[in-house]
């Protein structure tokens, strides 16, 4: 990712990569790009700035659209959210925890079973990600600090006609300390359009599990890819050279994501990064392939106790909606183990990434992943 | 990098500038200087599938989708082979193959070594990793045996000591940058290169017969040139492979027990 979030997780090591087409261009506080002081205020066109200029390619003709309705959620549309824990004694303490709207952090949770960890739920009062939001999320993670990131519910990417919304997120962990960043799932609504960066910085011997769950709409009315775009990378460094950088590209209208080998018949796509760079990968990437698809198969087997049919495999599995299709493999540069799941609901494919999410934490912090405090 | 400085991306495609040496010319449109044979004559023999570099080894995930019966013919293969094409090769090997090419054709390792790296890092199934690693390597050691040219020699001992990964598709850009093989046609050849390894693995899974093959190979040209159209103007920054289903069928093929390909 550009400098962008580099510079403001504060690791200069990692701001040398040129021309990033990302959401999140230079930081242009000055607003000296025609226009930016306008667009930073969110007045003139309703567009907050800073995270998206320029745009990306793919989102620059939307970004030609001014957004009509901004004064009433201008204020929103800037949302900002800084983390930051520091390990101290026996436990880990929110040392910073700036929220600007729609994020907000209503305190900490003590109910992880690690000792030292600690747990922030972020909220998101405003009923979702709108067109020209402009969302920049840093946490960051000092040196033997164990935290945990969540969201309180899903995040709804709102239909959009005009412009688009962008997010920035920047994640790091220092020394010896370690992440959870696994939010609520990600649903995209008809129309919706969203540009997202997300980088990860690790010290050597820090870890981390980043995950997402993306749902292509409101599955139960009948929604599904009827999104105009997401564009969601992740890309992670380990004392700031480039290790590992993943990309997810839905444009439903150009590239049907049914096709053979992207999506298949399946709806729901969740993603696990566990960052290890420290960790033997082979054998956590084997370890949490026999999780993971031990849990799909599970799902899918208590369905057939139900009476329908549980195909793990197959056109045939269409029907199934508890069929989840998963696996793992090392990640390159040995910095971990990926974690992919498919499947047609949320609940399933979140379901199987918690089998790897706690078969992870098992591996790295001698403990499980703690529970859902949303249900 | 500049987005726009591969200058050879139109289909009349003079990439005889990219040329280190001598040669020069169109290298499609009818200029028959020997030097531009010699770069049609070069490029035919990187495409082709005996050229020794064990890409007929490798399945790119094709013998899992078969295994799932998710390929049961050459109409499935067809469909498959053309979203991998232009979901993968496109936005992802073909760009690295391109930023290589470029690189080499200035003479820069860096920049050849960058998006060999860049590629690496994008690649995430690992088994992809190893058989573009494997096969890049042969490429690059075969090419250096060929050719006295220093710099494909230092390519190469990087790639043998670790310190590049050395992935086909950037030693392929380079190595064809190298022998005056334009940008434009290497990526033709890579994804003809990548069809054929992939339809002659088919072959092997499957009862289909040769005639079947070749209309496999044909049904794939629209989507190797949409990828070659794809991978156009991109940064190393803007890889974005995206095949989730072919990531978790290629997380099952490595723990497989029973194989025939090494990926």
């Amino acid at each position: 990712m550009a400098s962008g979030p580099a510079r403001r997780t504060g690791d200069p090591a990692a701001a040398d990569d040129s021309e990033q087409p990302d959401c999140a261009g230079d930081e242009d506080p000055a607003g000296t790009a025609g226009g930016g002081d306008a667009r930073r205020s969110g007045s003139a066109d309703g567009t907050a700035s800073g995270v998206d200029d320029p745009p990306h390619p793919a989102f620059a003709e939307y970004a030609t659209e001014s957004v009509p309705q901004a004064p009433v959620g201008a204020a929103g549309k800037d949302g900002r959210l800084d983390l930051a824990f520091a390990r101290a004694g026996g436990e880990t303490r929110l040392v910073r925890d700036f929220a600007r709207v729609p994020f907000h952090v209503s305190g900490t949770l003590g109910h992880d079973p690690h000792p030292a960890s600690e747990t922030v739920y972020v909220q998101s009062p405003s009923g979702g990600v709108a067109q020209g939001d402009r969302h920049t999320v840093t946490v960051s993670v000092g040196a033997n600090a164990v935290a945990h990131v969540s969201t309180g519910s899903a995040t709804k990417v709102l239909s959009m006609e005009r412009n688009y919304a962008a997010a920035d997120l920047a994640l790091s962990v220092a020394a010896g300390g370690h992440l959870d960043y696994v939010p609520a799932p990600t649903i995209l609504h008809e129309g919706a359009r969203l540009c997202q960066d997300v980088t990860v910085d690790l010290a050597p011997t820090a870890s981390a599990v980043v995950g997402e769950v993306l749902v292509p709409g409101r599955l139960a009315r009948g929604e599904r890819f009827d999104f105009d775009r997401y564009r969601s990378t992740c890309e992670v460094r380990v004392d700031g050279e480039v290790r590992v950088a993943d990309a997810t590209h839905l444009d439903p209208g150009d590239a049907d994501p049914a096709a053979p080998g992207v999506m298949g018949e399946f709806a729901v796509l969740g993603t696990l990064y566990v960052l290890a760079p420290d960790a033997d990968a082979p054998s956590l990437s084997d370890r949490l392939h026999e999780r993971v698809t031990a849990a799909a198969a599970r799902d899918a087997s208590e369905t057939s106790e139900r009476g329908e049919p549980a195909e793990s495999d197959g056109a045939s599995a269409e029907s199934d909606a508890e069929t989840v299709r998963a696996g793992a493999t090392a990640l390159p540069n040995a910095t971990g183990v990926l974690v992919r799941a498919l499947g047609h609901r949320a609940d399933p494919v979140t379901h199987a990434l918690r089998a790897a999410w706690d078969g992870a934490r098992t591996d790295l912090l001698g403990v499980g992943a703690p529970a859902d405090r949303r249900q | 990098m500049s987005d726009e400085a591969f200058g050879a991306d139109d289909p009349g495609d003079a990439s005889g500038a990219d040329d280190p040496g001598d040669a020069a010319g169109v290298d499609d449109a009818g200029d028959a200087s020997g030097a531009a044979d010699a770069a049609v004559l070069d490029s035919l023999r990187l495409a082709d599938s005996s050229l020794p570099v064990g890409t007929d080894s490798v399945s790119y995930g094709i013998e899992q989708f078969v295994a799932a019966d998710r390929v049961t013919d050459a109409d499935d293969l067809a469909a498959l082979l053309g979203s991998v094409l232009r979901r993968q090769l496109g936005p992802g090997d073909l760009v690295a193959l391109r930023a290589a090419h470029e690189g080499a054709a200035d003479g820069d390792l860096a920049a050849v070594t960058a998006a060999d790296r860049r590629l690496d890092a994008a690649t995430l199934p690992a088994e992809f990793r190893e058989s573009a690693t494997r096969t890049g390597g042969r490429l690059l050691r075969l090419q250096s045996d060929l050719r006295d040219d220093e710099f494909v020699t230092e390519y190469a001992a990087l790639a043998d000591a670790g310190e590049v990964p050395g992935a086909y598709p950037a030693v392929l850009g380079a190595v064809a940058a190298r022998a005056g093989v334009g940008q434009r046609r290497a990526c033709l050849v890579a994804c003809q290169e990548f069809t054929t390894a992939v339809v002659g693995a088919a072959q092997r899974l499957l009862a289909f017969g040769h005639t079947d093959a070749q209309r496999v190979v044909v049904d794939c040209q629209p989507a190797m040139v949409e990828a070659v159209e794809t991978s156009a103007g991109r940064s190393l920054a803007d890889l974005t492979m995206f095949t989730p289903l072919v990531d978790v069928l290629a997380a099952d093929h490595e723990r497989a027990d029973r194989r025939l390909f090494v990926s």
